[in-house]
């Protein structure tokens, strides 16, 4: 049987590199699409994202088990990408490289597939406004939104995330869905 | 009526609500038009969300974890450099100098911040905690400091 997460990174607190790698493996792809999502940029998210886990080597000995490794892990990453996102604000000013690598992914964006082609076509444009509405959002509230969304998880989890109450992931959802929601019926 | 229960929305979509919660909100949605719609356009929103954000350029994990391996050593060796030449005692003391002035001018730099004490960011060994703090950003070497505590005896013994 496939090891538990929770017992790898024990294993990785006592210096196993091989855990360490198994690990590696499996949230590498999550880890980096997460990233991207807040940041918006490859680069930054391949960055950052290894940075979660250059973190993850040094502090594994700090996880105590009293959540899911996933969310102890997220909860590092999605505060490297929210610090990232603070830190760089000043610089994305001067150089406007906000949009980023957007305009390639709104083209890969893949929605499900329509037969009718003027539904295909307003339903990509809605895909594609809300897709820049969710780039939009307050960083915590898309975040919020992005784990649910994304990553599948529950309110309670968003708040260990988050480091916030579950009272608080719901305004941030709320708030966010609303903001969205108005995109939508714009249209 | 009840007041409309909008953050409760989407957890009664996820199933995560508790069943007198659940049942509170499903009776809601029975008397109110309003709720109802709204319960809908976030069940339609939820389910093009995933479609609207996309998926991040392709990447090789080869190379990222290369990359990832390449990082993790130049930080051990930083680390080693760091710690050769002063005994972690003196470290300490620096580190806490380092501390007083970091917090002074993310006191001085950070007009919106939270107000912390030295004390709260010695104590706040777990990451969580010192993520929260807006000055983390100039605490570079205390946080190499924390990395040797954790890695104590690692430098010598690595690597696969
Ligand atoms: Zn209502």
């Amino acid at each position: 049987m496939e090891p538990a997460d929770e017992a790898l990174c024990e294993r990785v607190a006592r210096r196993d590199e091989a855990a360490f790698d198994l690990l590696v493996s499996r949230y590498q792809e999550r880890a980096y699409r997460l990233a991207w999502s807040i940041l918006r940029n490859a680069e930054d998210a391949r960055d950052v994202s290894q940075e979660a886990f250059i973190r993850l080597h040094e502090m594994a000995g700090s996880f105590r088990g009293r959540s899911k490794f996933s969310t102890w892990f997220y909860r590092i990453l999605v505060n490297l990408c929210l610090d990232h996102k603070r830190k760089h604000k000043w610089w994305k000013l001067w150089v406007r490289d906000d949009d980023d690598d957007r305009a390639e992914t709104i083209l890969d964006r893949q929605p499900a597939p329509v037969n009718d082609p003027v539904d295909k076509l307003s339903r990509d444009e809605t895909l594609k406004a809300l897709g820049s509405a969710v780039d939009r959002l307050a960083p915590r509230q898309r975040a919020a939104v992005l784990l649910r969304v994304q990553e599948d998880m529950a309110t309670y989890d968003i708040a260990r995330v988050l480091k916030c109450s579950e009272a608080t992931v719901r305004v941030h959802l709320h708030r966010a869905l609303a903001t969205l929601k108005k995109t939508v019926e714009k249209r | 009526m009840a007041r409309h229960p909008d953050d409760d929305l989407v957890p009664y979509l996820r199933g995560e609500l508790s069943p007198a919660e659940r049942e509170r909100v499903a009776r809601h949605l029975e008397e109110c038009p309003d709720c109802r719609q709204d319960t809908e356009l976030l069940r339609d929103l939820l389910g093009n969300l995933a479609h609207a954000i996309g998926q991040p350029p392709a990447v090789s994990w080869a190379r990222y974890r290369a990359e990832l391996r390449d990082k993790l050593d130049a930080r051990r060796q930083r680390i080693g450099w760091w710690r050769r030449p002063m005994p972690l005692a003196l470290s300490a003391s620096l580190a806490g100098v380092l501390l007083l002035l970091a917090v002074w001018g993310g006191r001085e730099l950070s007009r919106s911040g939270d107000p912390i004490g030295p004390d709260e960011v010695v104590m706040g060994q777990e990451f969580g905690l010192l993520q929260d703090l807006r000055t983390v950003e100039r605490l570079d070497l205390l946080e190499d400091l924390e990395v040797l505590r954790n890695l104590d005896g690692l430098a010598s013994e690595h690597q696969g």
